[in-house]
């Protein structure tokens, strides 16, 4: 038994990162995402873009949605402060408080903040953003919670509905450290294959 | 394929991909049609530098992920293949000892692809004679490639020459049997291997079995009944031995006689009842076809779990009934993957509301015409039941039954095992572990016997039959020509009591090739041959001696049965290059092909086609749709990402015609036939051709039949069909229609 156990708890950094190598814009994220929180079809908390569509060598495809930033822009130009962001640092916000002042859509880098569209008078209604699956502010997982954020994963202990449909597994979701694992693994296995004896003994003992 | 080596099905498997060092696609786009699967591909990329090469006249999602790719003109796959031979067979690249031992046939295909310099094949193809050098360098050096293909190089009026000559590029490279290589055929949709194997077709019997009276009887005894009340059955005996309608001429049986149609013989009489189960036939070729034939039906039965929107199609009024059919999470039973893996499912929920699952629907339908009996007959064999239990029983009394394709060893209770312990296989060579150690997943057939491991990997001769090995089968004969046609020496799977090619095995030749001797009661037991031998004496034995009971031969270029020989290129039937017609005409006018006469070269020659329709018209998928699309069209979320059919259209096309993106397009077939589409800009087509989506319907040349659904039934999505457009012209062996190749011509609308 080890007498010295670190008793500072080192909190997960939540992180998205879609690998363009993979991805090949098949929309299940998006899909799934649109399906699990039962959006209202003008609302797309992810979307998958290609850029250079057809042209030969440049096209690419990526699924981009709120990227829960650290320092996040749209926290530090709400006017009612509804913005916050949890330890682990996924970005929510509180519909009870959002104006629908859209200044968030402009702050954001990512076109992440979605409005309804079908207020009266041009209206835009509260803000609807991707929350990484972790809900709101109101009760874990009450119906209140579910109507107005969509299904709560994270406190389920699941992976984000969208990084689990990955038909290519592009698009990854978790801890900054895993998820650069996997990345890691992916980069260091490039060009190398599955291993099928001991580094070197094919060389030295033959196949 | 079966033609070629014996079966007609996907030689590795998804995963196995991961072990290719380079992949050529003729023809597939599996980043939108498999997406799930394209992630070996991609894996193979990352782990193994695999190259991925794209053969296709679209710049796809697929070709976005290539190292290569060439943008070939549609139906000139052929070409582009004797252009690879020929620089493979120039340069020596080919694998001299694999085609001495296991290859019947080749010099004709070196003859052949002498005739296809480089220049040449650049002019046919399109594609840069630089590129072609590049790529088939490339793929001769990467040891083992795969090479994928799917509806690109079947959906042509000579699609069953394309299927062979990509198989014989593999011979020729020495890329058959082995880990990472194989030819990779993709299926198109969930248990299309399953459907394909029980034969939901109109040539054979379950099984590949064929139509001979030998069939028949063996049918009758599996199936428990009496062959002669399965005679009587026919209008007369003869009918029983005739390949039926396809699905893509049926409409033919419907109108043939009528002035311009095809001559049909069909015992003298027309189609008068159509019934259809989970088929979307509002997407396939010459729709407006497919509705007169609707039309003139006199019944007309579609079981969907969505309405089938071949209701929506036809102005027949009277005698259309629409069943709701229950979902696969509403069933349990066996489907078969695209490697010939089984899966079990298991039933999730009971059938919602009134629906009823397909089997329920067939069983009612066959009590009221009087032959439940006989069609439940079968499953109570086994043990001698009185009551089956389905669909275990219906799953063992398959089991039972087919030998050819070896599904012994696919008893419900092995099945539902591996279901339950998928986490104990290997995700790239399908091996399992832990209490499933020695079976690959879901028992990839042949799975000879019933402790048999499955085959992950067919023709492959260096692991040993019982656990997954083979040569090619023997299903041609011995000798052609005065040519042995067995496999040479050396050439048995590994630990096996024969060293070189054997036939396959016979209760006369059992003896002899296994060097064993029988027992009286063995030999009283034993089958005629392998493929009816269901006390299964032959498979065990063969099991016992490391021999693969459909034999070791060689597989074959050379097909003397089929119009070309040797797969020989031939231009569309509607071509733009008039002057490649002439020189690379179509075949000869086929009789009775299917029960409809065809024609190819009369088509092909009736008018210079290209000069009133100019641009090329290929057709295929999207990723969030599947098939006829209504039930995909019918969701919120599917339907907002291609809510419109549209058509993609290179720029420089558009603007000579003064088409603007996102404005409206008329599209014109030979056939006289129009669709008014949204034009979309993409580069991914170059300016002598279009791309439809052929996921649409509900708008028929112009008009909305939005009115025509039941209520409550119109998906949140209509469009005009892209197979309004698709044009006349059939395989000249399997009569799949020509719809990756047509021509049309545009107008601003």
């Amino acid at each position: 038994m080890s007498s010295n156990l670190n008793t500072e708890v080192d909190f997960a950094r939540m992180k998205f990162y879609c690998d363009e190598n993979r991805c090949i814009h098949c929309d299940g994220c998006s899909v799934a995402c649109a399906e699990a929180h039962e959006l209202p079809a003008e609302i797309s908390r992810r979307k998958v873009v290609t850029v250079n569509e057809g042209k030969q060598g440049m096209e690419f495809s990526l699924s981009v949605a709120c990227m829960h930033c650290t320092d996040a822009p749209c926290e530090e130009v709400c006017p009612v402060d509804c913005f916050y962001i949890r330890t682990d640092g996924i970005v929510l916000h509180d519909k009870d408080k959002c104006i629908g002042c859209s200044y968030c859509l402009y702050a954001c880098p990512f076109g992440a903040p979605q409005f309804p569209s079908n207020g009266a008078f041009g209206t835009k209604g509260v803000m609807d953003k991707c929350t990484m699956c972790a809900g709101g502010p109101l009760e874990t997982n009450s119906e209140h919670e579910r109507e107005l954020y969509g299904q709560n994963r994270i406190s389920e202990g699941k992976v984000p509905v969208c990084a689990a449909m990955c038909s290519t597994k592009a698009l990854l979701v978790g801890d900054a450290e895993s998820v650069s694992n996997i990345f890691r693994e992916r980069v260091m296995a490039a060009g190398h294959g599955p291993q099928s004896s001991p580094y070197g003994w094919d060389k030295a003992y033959g196949k | 394929m079966a033609n070629t080596w014996g079966y007609g099905a996907m030689t590795n498997s998804l995963g196995d991909i991961q072990n290719s060092k380079a992949i050529i696609i003729f023809g597939a786009n599996p980043a939108v049609n498999h997406p799930v699967g394209f992630q070996h591909f991609l894996k193979a990329k990352e782990r193994n530098n695999a190259k991925i090469i794209v053969i296709d006249p679209r710049y796809t999602k697929t070709a976005a992920k290539a190292d290569y790719y060439a943008q070939i003109r549609p139906g000139t796959d052929i070409p582009f293949m004797y252009g690879m031979l020929n620089l493979i067979f120039k340069n020596g690249w080919h694998d001299e000892n694999f085609i001495k031992d296991r290859v019947y046939g080749m010099e004709d295909i070196m003859e052949e692809a002498k005739n296809w310099p480089i220049e040449r094949v650049a002019d046919v193809t399109g594609v840069d004679a630089d590129l072609i050098v590049q790529i088939t360098r490339h793929y001769a050096h990467q040891n083992p490639g795969t090479l994928v293909w799917a509806m690109g190089l079947t959906q042509h009026t000579n699609g069953s020459s394309n299927t062979r000559l990509a198989p014989i590029i593999q011979l020729a490279l020495g890329n058959m049997g082995k880990e990472g290589g194989g030819t990779n055929i993709l299926r198109g949709h969930d248990n299309v291997q399953g459907a394909t194997d029980m034969c939901c077709l109109s040539h054979t019997l379950p099984g590949y079995y064929g139509l001979s009276d030998g069939s028949w009887k063996y049918f009758a005894k599996s199936w428990n009944v009496d062959y002669e009340w399965l005679k009587g059955r026919f209008k007369s005996p003869e009918w029983m031995n005739k390949k039926g309608f396809t699905l893509s001429r049926w409409w033919s049986g419907v109108l043939g006689g009528n002035p311009g149609e095809d001559k049909i013989h069909n015992a003298g009489t027309n189609l008068k009842a159509l019934f259809v189960m989970a088929n979307g036939i509002t997407s396939t070729a010459q729709q407006k076809k497919v509705k007169e034939g609707l039309d003139n039906l006199e019944l007309l039965v579609l079981c969907d779990p969505f309405v089938n929107e071949a209701a929506i199609l036809t102005d027949k009024q009277d005698d259309v009934y629409i069943l709701p059919a229950a979902t696969q999470f509403e069933t349990s039973g066996s489907v078969t993957a695209t490697n010939r893996s089984a899966q079990w499912r298991t039933e999730i929920i009971k059938p919602m509301y009134e629906s009823k699952t397909d089997h329920d629907i067939l069983f009612d339908l066959a009590k009221r015409l009087g032959f439940y009996d006989q069609l439940t007959a079968g499953m109570l064999v086994r043990e001698d039941k009185k009551e089956y239990k389905w669909p275990e029983d219906a799953t063992d009394e398959i089991a039972r039954t087919i030998k050819t394709i070896g599904l012994t060893g696919w008893t419900a209770a092995r099945l539902k095992k591996h279901q339950e312990n998928w986490h104990m296989f290997d995700e790239i060579s399908m091996r399992g572990y832990g209490e499933m150690t020695g079976e690959y997943y879901g028992l990839p057939w042949p799975c000879w016997t019933e402790g048999h491991s499955g085959s992950p990997i067919l023709y492959n001769i260096n692991l040993p039959v019982k656990e997954g090995g083979m040569g090619f089968r023997n299903r041609f004969g011995l000798e052609h020509e005065g040519v042995d046609l067995l496999a040479g020496k050396g050439s048995a799977p590994k630990g096996s009591v024969a060293k070189d090619g054997y036939p396959e095995i016979t209760r006369d030749n059992i003896e002899e090739v296994l060097k064993i001797k029988l027992t009286a009661d063995e030999k009283k037991r034993i089958g005629k041959n392998w493929k009816v031998d269901t006390s299964n004496i032959i498979a065990e034995k063969c099991m016992e001696a490391g021999i693969a009971p459909y034999g070791n031969a060689k597989a074959r270029a050379v097909v003397w049965t089929f119009a070309d020989k040797i797969p020989l290129h031939r231009e569309p039937l509607h071509s733009p290059r008039q002057d490649l017609v002439k020189k690379y005409p179509s075949f000869a006018d086929k009789e009775n092909h299917y029960r409809v006469d065809t024609r190819y070269i009369s088509e092909q020659s009736e008018q210079n086609w290209s000069k009133d329709f100019p641009i090329n018209l290929v057709t295929g998928r999207l990723v969030n749709m599947n098939g006829a699309g209504m039930e995909n069209r019918a969701s919120k979320y599917l339907a907002k990402l291609s809510p419109e059919m549209f058509c993609d259209i290179n720029p420089d096309l558009a603007g000579r015609h003064g088409i603007r993106d996102g404005s409206m397009m008329w599209i014109h077939s030979p056939q006289g036939t129009k669709i008014k589409v949204k034009a979309k800009y993409s580069h991914s087509v170059s300016d002598d051709r279009i791309f439809l989506p052929f996921h649409f319907a509900g708008v028929m040349e112009g008009e909305s039949l939005l009115h025509k659904y039941p209520e409550g039934t119109a998906p949140y999505a209509i469009g005009e069909s892209a197979n309004t457009v698709t044009n006349y012209g059939y395989d000249i062996v399997t009569q799949i229609p020509e719809t990756k190749g047509g021509l049309c011509q545009i107008e601003r609308a």
